[in-house]
């Protein structure tokens, strides 16, 4: 177990290393009077950008040397601040990029965190009714549902619902985290908050069940096709005892190997989403950079992102050994 | 339940007819159709694409009245009402001032014989836009899923075939692609896009070919594991046996084994594409105005809520479409996907 475990850290930093050139590549393409102009940008928009910022940020990635060596002293720079965890400094927030993402992820977080909890505690239930009367007009009514949420486009549902619950029904409040005009505390914040967080919540519950629906009913008609299930079935149990007892455990294995899997999506932002809601997320705050040419940012949360998968493939694999123990490492 | 007859040879025996004429023969893939078509659901979405393609790429021919950036400047009277409330000596007086104003493009008309759906804030007639918008969303993704099918296809089918240190560098190139995320890396692409002036009609070609080069280690994963498993088969020792050629082993005896599943992945691919671009397009990263794409097309009510709220024919629209379209591949991927499988029963 240790080697494999091993192993796999050390194809994770083989990953991690790829994932940073291709990274450092990518802002290596960008002309330096381009990042000029959007500096110009910047500074004329109301936010100052200080000349240390920008001779800070040639510096960690080693722009304007354009030699071989030149390029392969940059990476390496580069590569040694990220090792401290060091971002370079965002230009429209003139503060560290990492302070940034950190002051943001909260949002992104809790809005990721309980839709994920709505989405398991929706798509397995149904995941499972359809697989029990497979062909039924129940199954067919449940895949055709959660059919037409994976093929919403989360931009026009999430207008959609906020047209019609936020604005014409005028149930919730249609954008932002806080209500501006009142200053709560205590449990009427919490409340003022949740009652922000719920369309966007319910845009990403609605799209995303459908995806662990349909992995929990293949599972669970896999599962059900299995001989075990014959055995439990001719012993004479009763038939909730053989889907909830016997087949439901099995079914799980899979979904909670991909609960790691999850991880970079609870940390990363939902960047439509909270751009449609005008939450203070990580990925509408990761848009915004991107409009007004924030190329810190931009670069550190990209970074992050790739951090956060890297972790999520490994977690997701040392999870599959510890969860089933059919699983032989090699 | 079908099986492939396999016919006996006494009874040719006994009877006089010939034995063809006997048992229906059936090859895989009639049955494969038959199972497909079988399914209601994959007719719908057979349906659903069929109509969506037959409405952008025969549609404009068809209905001429507005092309794709024609203004309609049949000009517009604008209303607009001031009140004004005094109060003398406690008295409320409300003085009702209207302006009249003449305004050169016909914009935000309400459906009419003229303009089946309206026109949006700029004056476009809003149904053509739906056609030329489902012209570039299609196409575009088309092209991206063949580019990462023959990406993922040569990749993998190397990977696989070869095994050894080539497999080794592919998959870790693979395992390297998918640790990158996917929207936000399209957010630095546009950038650099942006740093290099291109036409806005082809910006979207562009992004999406960067966005293949980021999408195929999907195909090559599945690819390979495929190509694993059959390796091992008795006709692959056979084309060893008979000294075939390497490419000829590859591309002529294990990828068309592999076809079933790519057809599949290829299909709800297709409707992945175009939640994409249509994201892309939203996001005012791919077409942009003045051309049309179902994604740019409800991009204007991310800043006007009076369209949000009040004109529902100009976004509302354009969003069925990217569903219709979606939709329609998932149900007849999903189709093909029961169809091929040699385990189903139904």
């Amino acid at each position: 177990m240790l080697k494999y475990i091993v192993k796999r850290l050390a194809l994770a930093v083989v990953i991690l290393l790829g994932v940073s050139l291709i990274i450092y590549f990518l802002i290596r393409l960008m002309p330096v009077d381009f990042i000029q102009d959007k500096i110009n940008a910047i500074n004329q928009g109301g936010a100052t950008v200080t000349e240390e910022t920008v001779q800070a940020m040639y510096a960690m990635y080693g722009l304007g040397d354009n030699s071989f060596g030149g390029i392969l002293k940059g990476y390496f720079t580069w590569l040694g601040a990220l090792a401290r965890f060091d971002l370079g400094t965002s230009f429209v927030y003139g503060i560290p990029v990492s302070q940034v993402i950190v002051e943001h992820m909260g949002v992104s977080f809790a809005v990721a965190l309980i839709a994920t909890i709505f989405e398991f505690m929706l798509a397995i239930p149904l995941g499972i009714t359809a697989a029990t009367h497979q062909y039924s007009l129940r199954d067919y009514l449940v895949t055709v549902l959660v059919m037409i949420g994976i093929s919403l486009p989360s931009f026009f549902f999430g207008q959609m619902l906020k047209d019609v619950l936020a604005l014409k029904l005028g149930w919730f409040p249609p954008s932002g985290l806080v209500d501006a005009t009142a200053s709560y505390t205590g449990l009427a914040l919490l409340g003022d908050y949740v009652r922000h967080m719920f369309i966007p919540i319910l845009t990403i519950v609605i799209l995303s069940v459908g995806a662990r629906m349909r992995m929990t009913r293949t599972n669970m008609l896999e599962v059900l096709n299995s001989d075990y299930i014959r055995t439990a079935r001719a012993k004479g149990l009763k038939e909730s005892v053989v889907i909830n007892k016997h087949a439901f455990r099995n079914t799980l294995i899979p979904l909670v190997t991909s609960l790691a899997g999850l991880l970079p999506t609870l940390f990363s932002g939902a960047i439509i989403t909270e751009q449609v809601f005008d939450l203070p997320g990580i990925g509408n705050i990761a848009l915004d950079a991107m409009n007004r040419g924030d190329i810190p940012f931009i670069m550190g949360y990209n970074m992050f992102l790739a951090l956060l998968s890297v972790i999520g493939v490994l977690l997701a694999d040392l999870m599959y050994a510890v969860v089933d123990p059919r699983v032989k490492l090699e | 339940m079908e099986e492939r007859k396999t016919p006996a040879v006494e009874s040719t025996a006994e009877s006089e007819l010939p034995l063809d004429r006997q048992v229906r023969l059936m090859s895989p893939t009639r049955m494969v159709v038959r199972r497909f078509f079988r399914s209601k659901l994959s007719l719908v979405g057979l349906a659903m694409v069929v109509g969506l393609f037959l409405f952008s790429f025969v549609g404009p021919l068809l209905y001429t009245q507005w092309g794709e950036i024609q203004l309609d400047e049949s000009g517009k009277t604008e209303y607009a009402v001031s009140e004004t409330t005094y109060t003398v000596d406690g008295v409320e007086y409300t003085v009702r001032q209207t302006t009249e104003k003449s305004l050169k493009d016909n914009f935000l008309a309400p459906p009419s014989a003229e303009h089946i759906l309206g026109t949006d804030n700029e004056g476009y007639d809003i149904f053509v836009r739906l056609m030329y918008g489902g012209r570039i969303s299609l196409t575009v993704s088309f092209i991206a899923v063949f580019v990462i099918t023959v990406l993922g296809v040569l990749l993998g089918g190397v990977a696989g075939y070869f095994g050894g240190w080539v497999d080794n560098l592919i998959m870790r190139v693979c395992d390297v692609l998918i640790c990158l995320p996917g929207v936000p890396i399209l957010l630095i692409i546009s950038t650099l896009l942006d740093a290099s002036d291109i036409d806005a009609k082809y910006r979207i070609y562009l992004l999406m070919i960067y966005l293949t080069l980021f999408s195929w280690p999907g195909t090559a994963r599945l690819v390979r594991g495929q190509i694993l498993s059959l390796r091992e088969q008795e006709y692959m020792v056979a084309a060893e046996a008979m000294g075939y050629s390497t490419s000829r082993k590859i591309f002529k005896h294990l990828v068309p084994n592999v076809m079933p599943q790519l057809i599949v992945q290829m299909t709800l691919s297709l409707g992945s594409m175009i939640l994409y671009e249509a994201t892309l397009s939203y996001l005012n990263l791919g077409v942009k105005a003045p051309y049309a794409a179902w994604g740019t097309m409800i991009n204007i009510i991310s800043t006007n809520q009076d369209i949000l709220q009040n004109h529902l024919n100009v976004w509302v629209p354009a969003g069925i479409c990217i569903v219709i379209a979606v939709l329609g591949f998932n149900f007849v991927g999903d189709g093909l996907r029961d169809a091929l499988d040699p385990k189903a029963r139904r």
